[in-house]
């Protein structure tokens, strides 16, 4: 979730308000969006293996693919279940080398041991046809509580000449947290990640760019469970409703575009064995940092390619492989205008590969590659000793998942994850070496994340 | 993956058939049979004993009557269709759910391979 991320937010705060759109994303960093949601479990009467690999979110199985489609309304058609939920991670984040300054106020430059989120979940169906997920989140970090990720459905489906047609709408508050696949940023590896280490500074704005700070309807449908296709707009939030919400005035990212719209495509096919998705999606957006229409906008066309492939067998032996490739192309009149970019034409291209093996539905282990690419400006990326905003490097992840499986102990009420995540930079805001002419290597920034995580 | 399916455990399961005699489906594998139900099954049903998921559990499933779990929450048609789960009754459901009980609430598209419903009609006898 963006305001867990203090790796981004910290090495965003300085230009907060220079660039709100390409900022925010900074807030996203690498600690993704935690999930996991044991009152779905509840509902339907499945084992969390039953939605996500490894029998932890958010990486979703077929099942939980449809289960999402589906508008979180699905049931083993017994009532009385609640829909409320929780779950904590924390865990050790060790740096190569110590921040130069403390993440925040209540954390040190190294060695920070953490309470990294914990969230409450409204998470279930109001009735046969709409159901909802709400997350609200405290982080201990900086010891605030602000809402998190929403997702409100109404969905129906029809059976015609033997085939599914699924047509659902969505209201959520983050461009593609509505997604079904772990591909697109909001739900992609790493799926947990510390709050208090330090990530690169740039990504598109599709990347947490805007996550929690819109109202997005999107409409959507999933044809003979084979062929979905989204259209959607989104709205900001005012800079009074983020307060309320409790993500602060000052992070307000400016005035979205009445224009701004968001779509997407994708094939998929659940083989029992395997399954597999190939999909694409635009992102296009006009920002108004000013709010008040007293400025030029920034422009922003993000597109996309993704595709994942699953071997499930006999769900002894998994493994995954998800990819997904962002080009965006930026307009930044108002940055410009503003002497916050030299130039009002740029480019930023993200690359997001990862493989997982799963035995037993216990023990993950998983290596994700990512890469940023894009133009320079010096005052764009004004961190970067050359103006770049390049970054790359890997995230290799083992886990262990003792229960959610059929039989565990205290099932499903009770979940469990502990896991050891090292990312390691070959490449940091620009540079391998000096990256920011104070003399840091992007290796410095290597981070060890040592974590639990649980929910119930 | 349910202890139950593994390896080591087929000859016991072999052995139960046998010895529980004419229940067991003549010419399907165990074994694979546990497979195929791992696969594409175990989603959304169990063979534990009186353990529903979405779908009831499939313990004893040979020769009860259709909708006869009284914990569990049928369909209408499927509590309407009179069906016992004869071996074919179940091979024609498993391999085409919506012909066999028209409005029903399993989300299956069917098992179209002979030999892996017999197989798995094979591992659901030994369910008892």
């Amino acid at each position: 979730m963006s305001h867990t991320s203090h790796s981004r937010g910290r090495g965003a705060g300085v230009r907060l308000r220079l660039l709100a759109a390409l900022t925010l994303p900074l807030l996203a960093a690498f600690a993704r969006d935690a999930l996991a949601v044991p009152s779905f479990a509840r509902q339907t009467g499945q084992d969390c293996v039953a939605c996500h690999v490894g029998g932890f979110g958010p990486q979703l199985t077929p099942y939980g693919v449809k289960f999402k489609l589906g508008g979180f309304t699905d049931s083993d058609g017994k009532d009385n279940k609640i829909p409320l939920s929780a779950m904590a991670v924390g865990g050790l984040t060790h740096t190569a080398k110590a921040q130069e300054e403390a993440p925040t106020d209540r954390t040190g430059t190294n060695n920070n041991l953490v309470l990294d989120q914990a969230s409450i979940f409204l998470a279930g169906r109001a009735s046969e046809y709409i159901g909802a997920f709400m997350q609200g989140t405290y982080t201990g970090a900086d010891n605030k509580f602000a809402m998190d990720n929403a997702d409100a459905r109404a969905v129906r489906t029809l059976e015609l000449d033997g085939t599914d047609l699924t047509f659902g709408l969505s209201l959520h508050n983050t461009p593609g947290m509505q997604d079904p696949f772990n591909t697109l940023p909001v739900w992609r590896f790493p799926y947990v990640g510390s709050s208090v280490a330090p990530g690169p500074a740039a990504a598109p704005i599709f990347d947490g760019g805007l996550e929690q700070h819109v109202t997005g309807l999107s409409a959507y449908t999933f044809a003979d469970e084979h062929f979905y296709a989204e259209l959607g707009s989104y709205r900001s939030l005012s800079p009074a409703a983020l307060d309320s919400l409790g993500l602060g005035r000052d992070s307000y990212p400016g005035k979205l575009g009445s224009s701004t719209s968001y779509w997407r495509v994708a094939f998929f096919d659940d083989l029992k064995k395997s399954a597999f998705s190939l999909g694409a999606f635009g992102f296009n957006a006009a920002l108004d940092p000013s709010g008040d229409g007293s400025s030029n906008s920034d422009h922003y066309r993000d597109l996309g390619l993704d595709a994942h492939y699953q071997f499930l067998g006999t769900r002894e032996h998994i493994g995954t492989l998800n990819a997904s490739y962002i080009r965006e192309h930026q307009g930044l009149d108002a940055s410009a205008a503003a002497g916050n970019a030299d130039s009002a034409n740029g480019r930023l291209n993200e690359l997001n590969l990862n493989a997982s093996y799963t035995y037993d539905q216990t023990w993950g282990l998983t290596l994700g590659r990512f890469m940023i690419q894009g133009s320079r400006d010096a005052a764009l990326y004004a961190d970067s000793a050359n103006g770049s905003p390049d970054s790359a490097g890997w995230v290799l992840q083992t886990d262990w998942t003792p229960w959610g499986k059929e039989g565990s102990w205290g099932s499903p009420w009770a979940n469990l994850r502990v896991g050891l995540q090292y990312t390691a930079y070959d490449r940091f805001d620009g540079a391998r070496h000096n990256y920011d002419g104070a003399g840091h290597d992007a290796s410095d920034n290597n981070t060890i994340y040592a974590f639990i995580w649980t929910s119930f | 993956m349910n202890r139950l399916f593994r390896r080591g455990r087929a000859p016991l399961i072999a052995a139960t058939l046998l010895l529980g005699g004419g229940l067991a489906h003549a010419t399907g594998d165990v074994q694979r049979g546990a497979d195929v139900f791992a696969t594409e099954c175990a989603e959304c049903h169990s063979v534990k004993a009186g353990h529903d998921k979405k779908g009831p559990s499939l313990f004893a499933v040979l020769g009860r009557k259709a909708a006869s779990n009284p914990d569990f929450a049928y369909s209408d048609a499927m509590r309407q269709s009179g069906l016992t789960w004869t071996e074919d009754r179940l091979t024609a459901y498993i391999g085409a759910p919506r012909k066999t009980v028209p409005g029903g609430k399993m989300k299956y598209d069917g098992l179209s391979d002979a030999a892996q419903l017999t197989d798995l009609l094979a591992f659901l006898a030994a369910q008892h």
